[in-house]
């Protein structure tokens, strides 16, 4: 029997935030208003949380407007979990190592999207094949998540066709939708998340709100939706591998200033860069695009010195690469590296064209 | 658990050795306990100040205790290695990574080595793993290639190999200097005079991508089996594990997946540039 559904209002989403933080004790790390738009970071207070916000967005366009829920950020938990920037060792003179450490405390991951969560086990496979300890200190700090679902996806959203969204199933512990005129819906995703949804209170949700919830995530998942299959994507990529033309065409905007990786939730690629202050060397690992052009650069050469090579590996590796490493798939259809991309290349428009010259 | 950013080593270099006016070969003991590493792996060698980079074990003496590591010019890191005076100075290692040469699953049958240029790097500890347990194998080919004689790497000991018994080593150049007296063209050409047992012979190839890619080629015409030739790849390496991201060659890791393939594994990825 499925676990039922509470009904609150968005001064409940405030509580649960604030009893997170207060009562459980938890550093709480989620998407907060920061000026004119919304960041991944530590929510300091309610007052941060993205609760009466929208977000119109289009490939290379995004506007933030009052409205019931927005969708994507250009940042994501990545940025908590595996942050853009993080010292990994300072070296002495004598090459003894100081490392630093990840930090203390419980954190609770709060209102992150379902293709967020999707984007975390990605990482999670990752990192366990990769053994990054870093990310496992870090990940091992999440006691608690809460997930928003999107019953309003954005218009670069193609979560459904990823099978990451727009509701979330499992991996979390509270999950919660807005229906709109200020009903939130609530539901259970672990006995933690009972509890608390328990303890706040919450009346059961009346049958009409559970159908009309049921209603909007289907609509949602119609809209959010490619309109081809994954497993036709990557029949389609596995046979244009090779097919230098194709990738040059889908590629010709492309300005590789490789926004695309930096805001994907999913993209872990690292450069270790080193800090030298005459006697001690602080050893910085810090993200790096593959669409950058010294990605597969060394001194002797450049393995990937043609840019198309490099955006075919952005798209091979989230379709092809990352199933194979983690056993998922690396894109959660999110539509970020859509939003943010200056020249409005469209992941999307590139997955149909593959599907259009290499399917069938 | 330590990130393997903080495993780094303490080592004393008490050798060096110029191969060439910009190659050479650095002999490091290590202060600290650290697993000898195998033939075909690699060390992250680190030089206070500047950085990092991934070297290919050439020969591990006393047990593990020294290691030894091949280093060419070209970077910040490999120029301060070649260019500066190490001798009793401190360099860092992490390591060692990777997986390297299958020389037991090679054991019984005949074996060719091909290696061009910095490639012979990581093949001299197979040389040297082969002449201890020579009764293991059957004949073996050692086909060595250079832009000029005095780019030949291990000169000074290239004889000794010669010595051994079944052993033919065939050097080539790309262009001759003096009194040479090999072969002048592509190492890869070496490949069709070789005398091994093509159906039943494991091929090991270190060199630059496309001088392996040739190799491949002329193994194949030969009549080698894919499923025993075996290629040592470079990508640009920085954590040495795997989470890095930047060494990837389709779905592997090449610093963990590698640097050692069979051939099986990237023949595909292998005819698509920059995959």
């Amino acid at each position: 029997m499925e676990a039922p559904l509470y009904r609150g209002g968005l001064e409940d989403v405030a509580r649960l935030y604030t009893l997170l933080r207060d009562e459980r004790g938890l550093v709480v790390y989620g998407y907060r208003l920061d000026g004119g738009s919304i960041g991944f970071g530590v929510v300091r207070g309610a007052s941060e949380l993205p609760l009466r916000v929208e977000a119109e967005a289009g490939p290379g366009r995004y506007r933030l407007r009052s409205g019931v829920s927005f969708t994507t950020s250009h940042q994501s938990p990545k940025n908590y979990l595996h942050p853009p920037r993080q010292v990994v060792a300072r070296v002495r003179e004598d090459l003894s190592v100081e490392e630093p450490g990840a930090g203390e405390g419980g954190v609770a991951l709060f209102a992150v999207k379902p293709c967020d969560l999707s984007a975390v086990k990605v990482l999670d496979e990752l990192f366990r094949a990769g053994a990054n300890p870093l990310y496992a200190a870090r990940r091992g700090r999440v006691k608690f998540v809460v997930v928003e679902e999107c019953l309003r996806p954005g218009a670069t959203c193609f979560c459904s066709t990823t099978g990451s969204g727009p509701t979330a199933r499992e991996g979390f512990d509270v999950a919660y939708a807005k229906l709109g005129g200020g009903t939130v819906l609530f539901k259970p995703g672990s006995p933690a998340g009972q509890g608390v949804l328990e303890e706040m209170g919450l009346e059961e949700a009346p049958e009409s709100d559970v159908a009309e919830y049921r209603r909007l995530a289907e609509e949602a998942s119609r809209r959010a939706c490619l309109g081809v299959a994954v497993e036709e994507v990557q029949r389609a990529l596995r046979r244009l591998m090779g097919d230098r033309g194709f990738w040059e065409r889908v590629s010709e905007r492309c300005l590789a200033c490789s926004s695309c990786n930096m805001v994907c939730p999913t993209c872990f690629c690292t450069e270790l860069v080193d800090e030298y202050d005459g006697r001690v060397n602080t050893r910085v690992a810090q993200w790096v695009g593959c669409l950058s052009y010294t990605y597969g650069m060394v001194a002797g050469g450049h393995f990937r010195r043609w840019l198309y090579t490099r955006y075919r590996h952005f798209v091979l590796h989230k379709f092809l690469f990352y199933p194979v490493q983690t056993g998922r798939l690396g894109c959660v259809g999110c539509g970020r590296c859509v939003t943010w991309c200056p020249a409005g290349v469209d992941l999307r428009e590139t997955l149909l064209r593959a599907v259009g010259e290499g399917g069938g | 658990m330590r990130s393997p950013f903080a495993e780094l080593r303490r080592g004393l270099v008490v050798g060096e050795v110029y191969e060439a006016p910009n190659v050479k070969t650095l002999a490091v003991r290590l202060v600290d306990e650290v697993p000898p590493p195998r033939p075909g792996q690699f060390n992250m060698v680190y030089v206070h100040g500047l950085g990092e980079v991934p070297l290919s074990v050439s020969g591990v003496r006393e047990g593990g205790r020294v290691v030894e590591h091949t280093v060419r010019a070209a970077g910040a890191v490999t120029r301060a290695l070649v260019y500066r005076e190490w001798r009793g100075g401190l360099i860092g290692l992490r390591g060692p990574y990777g997986r390297g040469w299958p020389l037991e699953e090679a054991e019984g049958h005949d074996l060719l080595v091909v290696a061009g240029g910095m490639g012979f790097a990581p093949l001299r500890p197979v040389l040297k793993w082969v002449a201890e347990r020579r009764e293991r194998y059957g004949r073996v080919n050692v086909l060595v290639g250079a832009r000029t004689p005095r780019d030949l790497l291990f000169k000074y000991e290239l004889e000794s190999y010669r010595g051994l018994p079944g052993t033919r080593l065939l050097l080539s150049v790309d262009r001759p200097e003096g009194a040479w007296g090999g072969h002048v063209g592509l190492v890869t050409d070496l490949i069709r005079l070789a005398d091994v047992d093509p159906g039943g012979s494991y091929a090991f190839v270190c060199g630059p991508e496309p001088m392996m890619v040739n190799a491949v080629k002329a193994l194949r015409e030969r009549g080698f089996r894919e499923d025993r030739v075996f290629l040592s790849l470079e990508r640009r390496m920085r954590c040495g594990t795997g989470f890095c991201g930047t060494c990837q060659l389709g779905h592997y890791f090449t610093c963990r997946d590698g640097p050692v393939f069979r051939l099986t594994e990237v023949s595909d990825y292998l005819a698509v540039e920059g995959v």
